[in-house]
């Protein structure tokens, strides 16, 4: 039984998932049809698709990207994540699955940020990647096949872009200065798009750190701070992070 | 990218020693005044230092990676103020030779149990 971002539902809530009634699908199929038509867009369409003798399925299509689900393995996905089978319950995760539909080519040049992500699954190094916020809930762009070369660069380009636009909140405590966004946690890692901002921002507040480092570990808040500092936040951390040198940052590739 | 050592070789192990806030705030004044006096050793004064640096790590540790120390925490009953603050062996040393060291904090310190 594993829990799942996917909707909504926080992984260490044990006790909560073994309490909750399994999602019905008959109910998924309730729930779906009244809410769907309210968070389809002209370019999103949500339709649920029956099947005779093999289910309804739960049809996403946004421009280039489609997605096909059928409504059993999504009650099945929602109870394994400990979704409370009540109707509101239901709508919630429903909302949050919807919200993590595949990023258009459109929307990511349109609306892409630049964040750090780790490049693998061994969680030892970090990217650049373009990620558009919907809600609290942030999801990767992976370019389609058809996304030639030049708009690859303009939308990474414009994500780096608006990361410098992103209102971060910093707090100074001690020696080290953290970064992070009030209610999108992945957000944090924008402020490393416009280190300078940072460094500036850093020294406004009276921290003076030379040869300033940066301990990463996405989708967690940022900290800064002078070599020795990090390898002693790093090094004594429970979970994994890259400690690198703020010039590095712009050398990081894209993921 | 240069990610640096998680620990470079022949550094002391960092024992974590479980501290409330209020705790804490008495730990650094009690360091402070120790590190205004000018007779203190040069290395005793590095070893203070890096206690009131920790005492900063602490919480910012606690900051980015909070989910290890709420288990801890949900197992023991301890408040939501109880973090571990990590010091080696010459910084424990350091801080426990203090004259005025409080009581409280030295058996915190030196290893006897903290009440829940």
């Amino acid at each position: 039984m594993t829990a799942s971002p996917l909707f909504g539902i926080p992984a260490p809530r044990l006790l909560h998932r073994f309490r909750s009634a399994p999602v019905d699908v008959a109910d998924l199929h309730e729930v779906a049809l009244d809410l769907l038509p309210r968070l389809a867009t002209p370019r999103l369409r949500l339709e649920l698709v029956r099947r005779p003798g093999a289910g309804t399925l739960l049809c996403v299509e946004e421009e280039e990207r489609s997605q096909r689900v059928p409504l059993v393995d999504l009650a099945d996905d929602m109870s394994s994540a400990g979704v409370p089978g009540t109707p509101a319950g239901i709508a919630a995760a429903l909302r949050i699955w919807v919200a993590h539909r595949p990023v258009t080519d459109d929307d990511a040049a349109a609306a892409g940020i630049a964040v750090l992500d780790w490049t693998d699954v061994t969680r030892t190094a970090v990217g650049w990647t373009v990620v558009v916020a919907r809600g609290v809930v942030t999801v990767p762009w992976a370019p389609s096949p058809a996304a030639r070369t030049a708009e690859l660069h303009r939308t990474r380009s414009s994500a780096t872009g608006r990361s410098h636009d992103v209102p971060l909140e910093m707090r100074v405590e001690g020696p080290l200065a953290l970064w992070s966004h009030r209610t999108v946690p992945v957000l944090a890692t924008a402020a490393l798009a416009a280190p300078e901002v940072m460094l500036h921002r850093i020294a406004g507040a009276g921290l003076v750190v030379p040869d300033i480092h940066v301990v990463v570990t996405p989708h967690r808040p940022v900290v800064c701070a002078a070599p020795g500092v990090a390898r002693r936040l790093a090094g004594q951390a429970s979970e994994e992070s890259v400690t690198l040198p703020w010039r590095d940052l712009a050398d990081l590739p894209w993921i | 990218m240069s990610a640096l050592p998680a620990r470079d070789s022949g550094v002391q192990t960092m024992v974590p020693h479980w501290v409330d806030a209020a705790a804490r705030e008495r730990l650094a004044a009690v360091v402070r005044v120790a590190l205004d006096e000018p007779a203190l050793h040069p290395v005793t004064t590095i070893h203070l230092q890096d206690v009131l640096t920790e005492l900063h790590v602490a919480a910012a540790r606690e900051a980015v990676w909070p989910a290890s120390t709420a288990r801890v925490r949900l197992a023991t009953g301890w408040n939501d103020d109880v973090l571990p603050v990590r010091l080696s062996r010459d910084e424990l040393a350091a801080v426990l030779r203090l004259p005025g060291l409080p009581g409280f904090l030295r058996s915190l310190l030196g290893g006897r149990e903290r009440d829940a």
